[in-house]
């Protein structure tokens, strides 16, 4: 069993949803979604499995914010992109004491966007001056803000509607 | 950047030290607070952000070829794979093509661009240690380099080269036959340099087993690049996730034994006899054709998209969320030195000052990459 496949069963007997993904077109592996609750299990069985973590952000859309962490593989080409939905209040588990690294890829997440990560030992400001601690630089204005339908990645539409999409843009007057 | 540090001192003994925002050690504007015992360091508090100029904004508030020029200063010692990463991504979203001539020139300029990169980073951190000249001998060779790319680039350090579709311009003679001349120089400078630098004791003795980074604490801080590889795990993303032309060339991925300070060094060195393989490779391969092929009007689709990249520092990803329109909804940036410096703390708690700036110094950090 090759270790994509391997993985998604480890994960789906924790009942988390995974998937194998297109890499040539989103360049990773494995898409994960995973519930609030299931974050640091999650984490922890990534870490068990040789994972390390290569980043942790967030995506601001309504009606919660998206945290969104990618894990890699030293040992073979497996990169897993896990996505949760913050809790109302914009807080979510923290896994850094799991994943030291993730501390102050957490702590940048707060700075930018407000995400509260409930259990962090440290959120001080990292990127971010104190006096800017209130700024939340990346939260988007209301007119510019799209829920998460607005960013999803289309199903595999069949072929007719994609081409006649691409006839359509093809004669749009801005394409000039 | 954080005022209030973490470090609450009511041992009378102990001391707050402030390295930086201005220290030479540490190559920018890093602050990092230690609580000293003596000449030991006790607990240790990284302040970041002195160069924060919110990269991750500008990307998503300009169509994305705008973002072009940022990609180029935030590793501003090895920008060319920092260009190679963010167009590479636009091709993957937008399923654009790259004339195959374009591949090879950028694999070229990436590695020269490496060498000068890991020059850089061999001088300062023997200049760190406190030996003056090696760090002159690695600037002459690396003015090679940068006259080399200037011609063709337009810029020494902060390229702008790469198109999405190719590069901007294609390489000359005068190029490749300055590129021939600095292989065959440089192959003779590198015995130079282990006579200079690496067989010397007083090297040796600064730098064997201090800093050790093991496997584990690399896989829990996400450490990549040369500071990985000093550990022993050959983990290279030209190899594991070849991109551009990488899987066309034959090249090996050196590593450490002790993931000391060392081992990292050694790594650097071997890598750029690497570099030159591939380089050498390039051009006695590199096909004629064009170097640029124009995209049709690229609008990002919704849905992500995310692309890895080997830096001269480690594993670099971009992380993009389109909505429809040309400008990105999300850009992330994940710069290798950033993961790094955060096992510092971990790396170095109960060290030796001295021994402190020696294993930061062989992390090979780049502030403004960092701060973003």
């Amino acid at each position: 069993m090759s270790l994509t496949q391997e993985l998604i069963s480890t994960l789906t007997a924790m009942q988390v949803e995974a998937g194998e993904t297109d890499y040539s077109k989103c360049g990773y592996h494995i898409g994960v979604h995973l519930k609030d609750d299931q974050v640091r299990n999650f984490a922890q069985a990534m870490l068990e499995k040789g994972f390390y973590l290569d980043f942790v952000t967030a995506i601001h859309v309504t009606p919660q914010f998206q945290i969104v962490y990618q894990f890699a593989k030293f040992e073979e080409a497996c990169r897993v992109n896990a996505k949760a939905l913050a809790l109302d209040d914009g807080s979510i588990p923290t896994i850094s004491d799991i994943y030291h690294g993730a501390d102050w890829h957490e702590r940048e997440t707060h700075d930018f966007y407000g995400v509260s990560f409930t259990g962090h030992q440290d959120l001080r400001t990292l990127l971010l001056c104190d006096e800017d601690s209130d700024l939340k630089p990346l939260l988007k204005k209301e007119e510019k803000l799209l829920s998460i339908e607005g960013i999803t990645r289309k199903a595999v539409e069949n072929k007719d509607t994609k081409a006649e999409k691409t006839e359509k843009t093809n004669h749009s007057p801005e394409q000039e | 950047m954080a005022t209030q540090t973490k470090f609450d001192t009511q041992d009378k003994h102990r001391f707050l030290l402030n390295m930086g925002p201005q220290h030479p050690a540490t190559h920018g504007v890093l602050r990092v607070v230690l609580e000293m015992d003596g000449e030991y360091t006790m607990g240790i508090d990284p302040i970041l952000g002195y160069g924060h100029r919110m990269q991750e904004k500008m990307g998503e508030s300009k169509v994305w070829p705008g973002f072009y020029p940022n990609t180029g200063r935030m590793d501003y010692v090895g920008a060319m794979p920092f260009n190679h990463g963010y167009v590479a991504l636009i091709e993957r979203m937008a399923g654009v093509t790259v004339p195959e001539r374009a591949e090879y020139i950028r694999v070229i300029t990436s590695e020269l661009n490496r060498i000068s990169s890991h020059l850089l980073g061999i001088g300062a951190y023997v200049l760190d240690l406190g030996a003056f000249t090696p760090i002159l001998y690695a600037f002459d060779d690396r003015e090679d380099i940068l006259d080399a790319l200037e011609d063709i680039t337009g810029s020494r350090l902060t390229y702008c080269y790469y198109r999405a579709g190719g590069v901007s311009k294609d390489i000359d003679d005068t190029f490749i036959r300055r590129t021939r001349a600095f292989i065959e120089n440089f192959r003779t400078r590198i015995p130079m340099y282990n006579d200079l630098v690496t067989n010397n004791i007083i090297f040796i003795k600064r730098t064997k087993d201090v800093g050790i980074i093991t496997a584990d604490m690399a896989r829990r801080y996400g450490a990549t690049g040369p500071v990985l590889r000093g550990s022993g795990i050959a983990y290279d993303i030209r190899k594991s996730e070849p991109y551009s032309v990488y899987s066309q060339f034959d090249f090996d991925i050196p590593t450490g034994e002790n993931g000391d300070s060392l081992d990292r060094y050694n790594v650097r060195i071997h890598e750029m006899e690497q570099s030159l393989r591939i380089i050498e490779q390039a051009l006695d391969k590199l096909p004629d054709g064009p170097v640029y092929e124009k995209p049709k009007k690229v609008k990002l689709q919704p849905g992500d998209c995310s692309f890895s990249v080997e830096t001269a520092r480690g594993a670099l990803t971009y992380y993009l969320v389109g909505d429809g329109s040309e400008t990105p909804y999300k850009l992330k940036i994940r710069v290798p030195s950033f993961s790094n410096l955060s096992l510092l703390r971990e790396m170095c708690e109960g060290m030796l000052i001295a021994d402190l700036v020696s294993a930061m110094g062989s992390l090979d950090l780049v502030i403004p990459e960092i701060d973003r």
